[in-house]
């Protein structure tokens, strides 16, 4: 039976030291120490652009589609086609893209960030950091942090454009039940700034977890190339139960007692 | 990871079969590390995505008893089989790769190979059958889950539980259950497959099996992305009882 509860009781084990970790690299941020590596900041955010912002847009683009035809088929189901674009606007920018953003960091940027750190710790790469007077929480986890702050904000904005272009083509041009102008009067009418900022904020909090999650399992590693690979997968896990509960959180916070939809008063 | 697929479909269904032992352990272990992350996300995906978005238009209506309709859409076709793939590429596929990765490091693999023991029908054949079976079983717990969710959704608005019984079972059919169960068949494969040939492909010490589960997990997610859309394009298409106005 003891082994059916691994998994929960390693959370509860780590849960306190990935938020002490986390708000240790937080506060090395705020304190301004950071700023001595703002070059590393800027490198780390370069490699977040170049290296994932591709792979991001496709699994975007790719959750969009899926919005789309789901909405276009339902809507239809009950007997209104023409209302295809509510369900695309709230399916896309309040919970589709920030659940396919958080699923994809997590995938990519924070396994990433465990790999790469894990191995520098396994090859005592962190310890000669810190012979040589450099803090390695600052030069490798405060950089990092800072530089998805620096870069992903603007990642998210470009794919909330092709989430929107992707459930446009899958409802008006794959499905076919409604017409263009008739599915972006209902789209654009079913949001509004507020909602950006709120999704905005939900995907932003999502990615810091993930970056801290990956630094932390990263920063900790041992055992050998074996020890490298668990952290990885170890941090998945919890990455992505994170962003299950931070999202619906958002969605509580945000839209639980407002559905801030133009309907009635 | 073609030539992988395969090799690894011959070899489970051609004599002899030494992978049984092996199969049953590997079955446990997925079922024991997926079993709390599956609930614990897809209960959550449900609750915030369809329960209180849909819960709190439909309020605006007063028509909050459509809810369990709604939930046949979301609950069963999309997020319970998307939940579930994510949730087992995540825990057992990146799992899978950091142990082949492990070996294949320390040599173990070609070890194996001297031995006369076949690596692809002594270590994929059986994680791919249990990776299957596990992920179409894990589906069934997705979509119970999703549906308690819903109920907890039209609790939180003080609504009768009979208007969603009602809905849900007028619109769920056959066919929905069966396509989301063998989808996630679908994605047990797909995902056992690219970690295992990820995993049996890392090189280059401990920067290379981190490096494996980082790209096995990238291209896990964006195929089963992928595959989902195809396939449930094609099974809306296909079967127009789906799109009846109940």
């Amino acid at each position: 039976m003891n082994a059916w509860l691994e998994v929960p009781r390693g959370w509860l084990d780590s849960f306190g030291e990935i938020g002490r970790f986390g708000v240790r690299v937080a506060g090395l941020i705020y304190s301004g120490r950071v700023f001595k590596f703002f070059g590393e900041s800027l490198r780390q955010a370069g490699i977040l652009i170049f290296g994932s912002a591709l792979i991001i847009w496709a699994f975007v683009f790719i959750l969009g589609l899926q919005c789309g035809l789901q909405g276009a088929y339902f809507n239809r189901s009950i007997g209104a086609p023409s209302l295809s674009g509510l369900f695309s606007a709230y399916c896309d920018l309040r919970e589709g893209l920030p659940y396919a953003f958080g699923y994809i960091l997590s995938a990519k940027v924070g396994t990433g960030i465990v790999a790469e750190l894990g191995a520098m710790r396994i090859s005592d790469e962190i310890d000669a950091l810190e012979v040589m007077g450099i803090q390695p929480m600052t030069f490798l986890c405060a950089t990092r942090l800072l530089g998805a702050w620096i870069a992903l904000p603007f990642l998210y904005l470009v794919g909330i454009g092709l989430i929107y272009s992707a459930s446009y083509l899958s409802v008006v041009q794959q499905v076919g039940d409604v017409s263009s102008g008739g599915y972006l009067l209902i789209f654009w009418m079913y949001q509004s700034p507020p909602d950006l900022i709120f999704s905005l904020i939900k995907g932003m909090v999502m990615a810091t977890v993930i970056v801290l999650v990956g630094c932390y399992y990263g920063y900790t590693a041992s055992g050998g190339p074996v020890g490298v690979g668990t952290a990885t997968a170890k941090s998945m896990v919890f990455n992505i139960v994170a962003v299950h509960i931070l999202g619906m959180l958002g969605t509580l916070i945000f839209w639980g007692s407002n559905p801030r939809a133009p309907i009635g008063g | 990871m073609m030539i992988l697929t395969v090799r690894t479909v011959i070899s489970a269904v051609r004599s002899p079969y030494p992978y049984g032992e092996e199969l049953v352990w590997q079955f446990l272990f997925v079922l024991r590390l997926s079993w709390f992350p599956l609930i614990v996300s897809t209960f959550a995906l449900n609750f915030g995505a369809p329960g209180l978005q849909a819960a709190g238009i439909l309020s605006l209506f007063g028509a909050l008893d459509r809810l369990g309709g709604f939930f046949v859409v979301i609950a069963i076709r999309w997020v319970g089989p998307l939940v579930t793939a994510v949730v087992v590429a995540g825990v057992a596929g990146t799992a899978i790769t950091a142990d082949l990765g492990a070996r294949k490091i320390r040599e173990e693999l070609d070890a194996l190979q001297v031995l006369g023991v076949d690596p692809v029908k002594n270590l994929v054949v059986p994680r791919f059958l249990a990776l299957m079976v596990v992920t179409a079983l894990l589906d069934i717990f997705a979509i119970v889950t999703g549906l308690s969710a819903g109920i907890a959704a039209e609790l939180l608005y003080h609504q009768p539980l009979g208007g969603f019984f009602a809905t849900l079972f007028t619109n769920a059919t056959i066919t929905d259950l069966w396509s989301s169960v063998l989808m996630c068949t679908m994605f047990g494969a797909i995902v056992a497959v690219v970690c295992s040939y990820k995993g049996m492909s890392a090189s280059g010490g401990a920067a290379g099996v981190g490096r494996a589960v980082n790209q096995a997990v990238v291209i896990a997610l964006v195929a089963v992305f992928f595959f989902q859309f195809v396939v449930s394009s094609v099974i809306f298409a296909t079967n127009p009882e789906l799109q009846a106005v109940r």
